[in-house]
């Protein structure tokens, strides 16, 4: 009988609910900005493509153009300029710029990130650290080998000082994180039984994080590979990047461009598998 | 006998005005097995990290082999600390690290900062760390990793490494807690086992009265970071129960009658 009341009492303030219309989501103030906004880019957007210059342009050709390019880009590749060993052999400069500038990276990390990590330094010095490490990862990879370039003059130097710093800033909030997961009371255990800092470190920070870290590392090198490709061709720092660049700015020759995509699609998939083995070989070990 | 630790007029305060501890004075002997115990947030585990200074005391004295351990430099606490081993509710075991590895972390202290950063271990201690698991039982499991045992089995892993520390004092922070009454059993046995033959002193902090009744020389209850009773294990009534856990004692699941009676 109790039981059955309380039922009805839990029922009762629903009741005046019943009958009128019930959206599932309110209308406040939150649900009316977010659909003004869509409203005024779906706006936008109709307004732009009406006001298009088009220069007598036929969507049509043009659509049938640029399939016909990726065509002859992707169907019919072949090298012209240079050999496929030299093309080889510049796929190597590429990645040893990325390898590079991952481990310069990674070395510098390692101890920032250590510094940053709440649970291993004081709070004043990981906020310091943090901040800056914001910083510099707020401007673009390109732009820093460009600041640096004003020093180094544009080429592998720049290249390689602006792509360390920001795979330093990249991998010390990674590293960072991957340490403040650690749990505190293995830590505690490690302080309590008379062990110092660096012992803690070592015996129990980076063996706990050591997946993290490595995934954090290869996905680093991953990006500082695409980043190099493109450094080879914006800051003349060498590799197949250049080559690209003569290929499509030089000599338009698309079909050597097709090739040059594949060489690097090949290294980026290879990369990624060794990456997964070198994962699951750490994570059943 | 003589007093291995001593602690006088204890006292730890959190921020402005929440106090953990007040004038908390107790001592303990050489070889003596004393509980703590008391309602949770009563301050049994700030009680126990003050004795470390795993916590700092705002105020008061601790004794430890007649040494001011409130007065320690870090160097010189680093070196009490490895004589002193501790234990946890939640084993606090490097999850990756295989068994003697994590045996083998009790003596960090006690080696060279390269030493123990690059994990270099002598055939002595390591033939010391596998005998002490040896003792506990895990000699099977030694180089297994430690997220692939069972509560109780990483809770021995955690005594092996407070033992290899070869210390004169164990402090154990709920060390059955979190395992089955069973798992539990084992290890107050072993704990009781081991630190009766090595000639090691224990301060318990636990939640099972009963448990501590039958294990513990002396039995200390904390209220409200006060030390309400002291005394022995035998002599403890259900008034000084009640006195421990406040007035739902009288609703507690035991019956201390049959406690003394088992």
């Amino acid at each position: 009988m109790e039981v059955k009341e309380q039922l009805n009492n839990v029922t009762a303030p629903a009741d005046h609910l019943l009958g009128k219309r019930m959206p599932a989501k309110p209308l406040n103030k939150a649900a009316i900005v977010t659909r003004l906004t869509l409203f005024i880019l779906a706006a936008l957007t109709v307004y732009a493509f009406y006001s298009f210059d088009y220069k007598e342009l036929d969507f049509m050709d043009a659509l049938l153009g640029t399939f016909a390019n990726l065509k002859t880009i992707f169907l019919e590749p072949h090298l012209k300029h240079f050999s496929f060993g030299h093309a080889l052999y510049q796929v190597m400069v590429t990645l040893g710029l990325a390898f590079l500038t991952t481990l310069f990276g990674a070395i510098i990390a390692v101890l920032f990130g250590l510094l940053a990590a709440e649970n291993l330094s004081s709070k004043r010095v990981s906020i310091v650290i943090k901040s800056m490490v914001a910083f510099i990862r707020a401007v673009p990879t390109v732009l820093w080998v460009l600041i640096f370039a004003v020093a180094a003059g544009l080429g592998s130097t720049a290249a390689v000082i602006g792509m360390t710093f920001h795979s330093i800033g990249y991998l010390i909030k990674a590293y960072s994180e991957s340490f403040e997961e650690l749990d505190r009371g293995v830590i505690e255990a490690l302080q309590a039984s008379g062990a110092n800092w660096w012992q803690i470190v070592f015996q129990a920070v980076i063996p706990s994080s050591i997946t993290y870290m490595i995934s954090w590392t290869f996905l680093r090198f991953e990006i500082n590979f695409a980043v190099a490709v493109a450094m080879g061709a914006a800051a003349g720092a060498g590799g197949i990047g250049f080559d690209m660049f003569m290929a499509s700015s030089f000599y338009l020759d698309m079909r050597e461009i097709g090739a040059i995509t594949y060489f690097i699609l090949a290294v980026a998939i290879t990369l990624e598998v060794f990456a997964a083995r070198i994962k699951r070989k750490l994570n059943t070990a | 006998m003589t007093a291995l630790l001593e602690v006088n007029h204890l006292t730890k305060q959190f921020g402005k005005d929440s106090k953990a501890l007040t004038d908390v004075s107790f001592s303990v002997q050489e070889g003596e097995f004393v509980s703590i115990i008391g309602p949770s947030g009563a301050g049994k585990s700030t009680l126990l990290r003050c004795l470390n200074r795993m916590i700092d005391a705002t105020g008061g004295e601790i004794r430890f082999q007649d040494l001011h351990v409130m007065d320690l430099k870090k160097k010189e606490l680093k070196q009490v600390r490895t004589k002193i081993g501790m234990i946890f509710q939640h084993y606090n075991l490097v999850n990756r690290l295989s068994v003697i590895e994590n045996t083998l972390h009790g003596i960090l202290g006690t080696k060279s900062t390269l030493a123990g950063v690059i994990g270099y271990y002598s055939k002595e201690e390591k033939q010391q760390a596998a005998q002490i698991l040896n003792v506990l039982g895990l000699n099977e499991m030694i180089y297994k990793r430690a997220d692939q045992l069972s509560g109780g089995q990483k809770q021995r892993v955690g005594i092996a490494r407070a033992l290899i520390q070869n210390p004169r004092m164990l402090l154990c922070d709920e060390p059955i807690a979190s395992l089955d009454p069973n798992s539990a059993k084992v290890i107050m046995d072993y704990l009781k086992k081991v630190t009766a033959t090595m000639g090691i002193t224990v301060i318990v902090n636990l939640h099972q009265v009963d448990v501590a009744i039958k294990y513990s020389d002396r039995i200390i209850g904390i209220n409200k970071g006060q030390v309400v009773y002291n005394g022995s294990a035998k002599g403890l009534t259900s008034e000084d129960i009640q006195r421990i856990y406040g007035s739902e004692a009288e609703d507690l699941i035991f019956d201390i009658g049959g406690i003394h009676a088992g």
